[in-house]
């Protein structure tokens, strides 16, 4: 009998885990953002942590329960969790309630040059700067996701039917048009050229409208929910899990209709539960329902670094500070891994 | 996903406003001390209900784009159990309380077409609270209420003292009627056993192998032509197995919408395990279930819940399924 060597996970560790510091929390993480040269994580205690190279990391309470969403805000971090708070968390840990919806959980929350937004049930509560009371948008269902373009003048509110896109005028008045496309659709994202508007589904596939004309396909082929997807670079590929291989499709020209996606493999058949992409290159991390995350270059066949060996709980978190020095991988099984990305800096 | 985490059992509670749903959630948060629940409920509850994590729901019911024509899910359930899934200290179950209204297929739909929700929870048990004072001029009245029993693995008929004999036994023939699984047990203010109503795991298979079906004599006479009634079938010689997937996938395809609810043992010819299966409109969930115990005649048993059972010609499609 002879055992097949490429099934195997990785079973020695990688040379970031060696350098960098590894935590066995136990306590799911959620989700992860960068704010310029830390990385703050939010936790399924309703815990926050802020990873800043050469700092160690204590847990700030923030929630009673889930962080539930989390998005930078200027210097600063917002958090939605279950217990009906909305917050906006400083780097050092102060914690400042910006509105409280009792046993109504914070859905979603994003921001953008000073307006702040979250979204609870179907309605999204959008404070414009330096105002005290927020615009109430109201929906026909609950919103599955929100984001601004790149401007914040647009935001997009997915919800089941398609997205409602909101537009301020130069009077500061929100007007809204609707994105029309059958089932229910969750996270939504804006291409960084902002001539694309992307959600995922409750079936297993994507949905894209090309905003300047209103085409708009389906992307699917999957195997499972795609919950993680990110744009890559200038747009040119939007990067997907929910497959065993990394699918990548391509934004430049006209878009991905017709056109076949670059599918990168990965050992063990393992399914692809989060992608991010690395900052300054054509190329992503992914991360995988074992725990193992990789660098793959995305036009390069077969340019696949290992940066983590496998944990055994599915990857939840990936994120690269804004100088690209170091990197955090969280899993929900509370495992963190906080490296530095080149051989010479310090953590 | 966690290989070692347990699945979920989620409770869920169904029966007309005042039949006394909040009366059972508040003796079994109560009641079950040391026990970590969360609780879903919609907005209209009747009273306060005293537990530390408590969920307000919309009960929104969208529709799947998987070419099933019925199979419509609860959105908020998907995205709150989910939710909950991701917390850090585990659960040792969810209750998700419906308005009077609603309709359980979405709910026990969602345990089926999900695959997180299915992967972290499992649907324990729809029990229904039925008030024995009104549950005749509701079923009457309310198709919603016709689903509510029709779903129900348990029906808490509820405010006995409040009706004499002889009404007693009227409304348990009516429910006995639509349902012959569920498990009829009689309260004044929801007095039960928990064990009675909790871990039922009513909807695994091997339930479906434990639970014998209490059959009326069959009159299948009713006042409506849209009352739900049940139909059920025994054959004693063995089924080919490639006659009864045409017909009853076709079955389920083009009448899924009126069958509510089938259960079913099968003895396939020349199969030594019996095969079992459970379904809600147009989703099945089937499995061979090891071997027939020994010393015990082999037959095939199929049960049908729903609306205008007797247009289907469903005795002629079962008797057609007989190995030749």
């Amino acid at each position: 009998m002879k055992a097949d060597l490429n099934n195997f996970p990785q079973l020695n560790k990688t040379k970031f885990e060696n350098r960098g510091k590894e935590l066995r929390l136990g306590i799911p993480v959620i989700n992860a953002v960068t704010v310029g040269d830390s990385i703050a994580v939010g936790f399924g205690d309703g815990t926050v942590r802020i990873f800043s190279p050469g700092k160690s990391s204590e847990p700030i309470k923030a929630h009673k329960g889930i962080v539930l969403c989390m998005a930078k805000d200027g210097d600063h971090i917002l958090t939605g969790g279950d217990d009906g708070r909305f917050l906006r968390i400083s780097l050092d840990g102060n914690i400042n309630e910006i509105s409280n919806f009792g046993t109504r959980w914070v859905d979603h929350v994003t921001s953008k040059n000073g307006s702040v937004v979250c979204t609870s049930g179907n309605i999204v509560y959008l404070w414009m700067p330096n105002k005290k009371e927020p615009k109430l948008l109201e929906h026909d269902s609950t919103i599955g996701g929100v984001a601004f373009d790149s401007k914040g003048r647009k935001l997009a509110v997915s919800r089941y039917g398609g997205v409602t896109l909101w537009k301020k005028d130069y009077s500061n008045k929100w007007t809204s048009s609707d994105l029309i496309w059958k089932g229910s659709h969750n996270k939504v994202i804006f291409s960084p050229d902002d001539r694309y508007l992307v959600t995922s589904m409750q079936e297993n596939q994507l949905h894209f409208w090309r905003l300047k004309d209103k085409i708009d396909s389906a992307m699917s082929g999957y195997g499972a929910k795609v919950k993680s997807f990110t744009f890559v670079g200038d747009s040119k590929y939007l990067a997907t899990s929910g497959a065993n291989d990394a699918v990548c499709w391509p934004f430049d020209g006209d878009g991905p209709v017709g056109r076949e996606p670059i599918c990168i493999p990965y050992v063990g058949k393992q399914l692809v539960t989060f992608v991010e992409s690395f900052p300054n290159e054509n190329a992503i991390l992914t991360g995988l329902s074992d725990g193992s995350v990789y660098l793959s270059e995305i036009e390069k066949a077969n340019n696949t670094i290992i940066i983590r060996s496998f944990t055994e709980f599915e990857v939840s978190a990936i994120a690269v500070t804004d100088d690209c020095s170091h990197l955090l991988i969280g899993d929900m099984g509370g495992n963190i891994l906080w490296t530095s990305i080149w051989d010479e800096e310090k953590n | 996903m966690q290989k070692t985490d347990k699945q979920v059992p989620v409770t869920v509670l169904t029966g007309f406003l005042g039949a006394g749903k909040t009366t059972l959630l508040n003796r079994i948060l109560t009641e079950q001390h040391g026990k970590k629940y969360a609780v879903i409920v919609n907005e209209f509850g009747e009273q306060g209900i005293d537990n530390d994590l408590v969920v307000d729901a919309d009960e929104e019911v969208f529709e799947m784009n998987n070419g099933c024509i019925c199979c419509t899910v609860r959105g908020d359930l998907i995205r709150i159990l989910s939710g909950l899934m991701k917390r850090a200290d585990k659960l040792d179950a969810i209750i998700v309380e419906t308005t009077g209204l609603a309709d359980p297929a979405p709910v026990a739909q969602t345990f089926f077409v999900d695959q997180d929700v299915a992967d972290r929870t499992k649907l324990d048990a729809i029990v229904t609270v039925a008030d024995a004072v009104h549950l005749s001029s509701q079923l009457t009245d309310h198709h919603e209420a016709e689903e509510q029993i029709a779903f129900a693995d348990v029906v808490l008929l509820n405010k006995i003292d409040l009706v004499d004999e002889n009404g007693l036994e009227v409304v348990k023939q009516r429910i006995k009627k639509i349902n012959p699984f569920g498990k009829i047990i009689n309260t004044t203010k929801c007095g039960v056993p928990l064990n009675e109503v909790l871990n039922l795991d009513a909807f695994s298979l091997k339930r479906v192998l434990e639970v014998e079906p209490d059959f009326l004599t069959s009159d299948h006479d009713h006042e409506h032509d849209d009352d739900v009634t049940s139909l059920s079938f025994v054959s004693d010689t063995p089924l080919d197995m490639e006659k009864f997937q045409d017909w009853f996938t076709k079955l389920l395809q083009t009448k899924g919408q009126d069958i509510l609810r089938t259960k079913g043992i099968l003895d396939f010819t020349g199969e030594s395990d019996r095969y079992v299966f459970q379904g809600v409109h147009m989703l099945m969930d089937a499995s061979p279930m090891g071997k027939w115990p020994e010393g015990k005649e082999r037959s095939s048993r199929l049960v049908f819940i729903g609306r205008n059972l007797e247009t289907m010609n469903l005795k002629e499609g079962f008797e057609n399924c007989k190995s030749a």
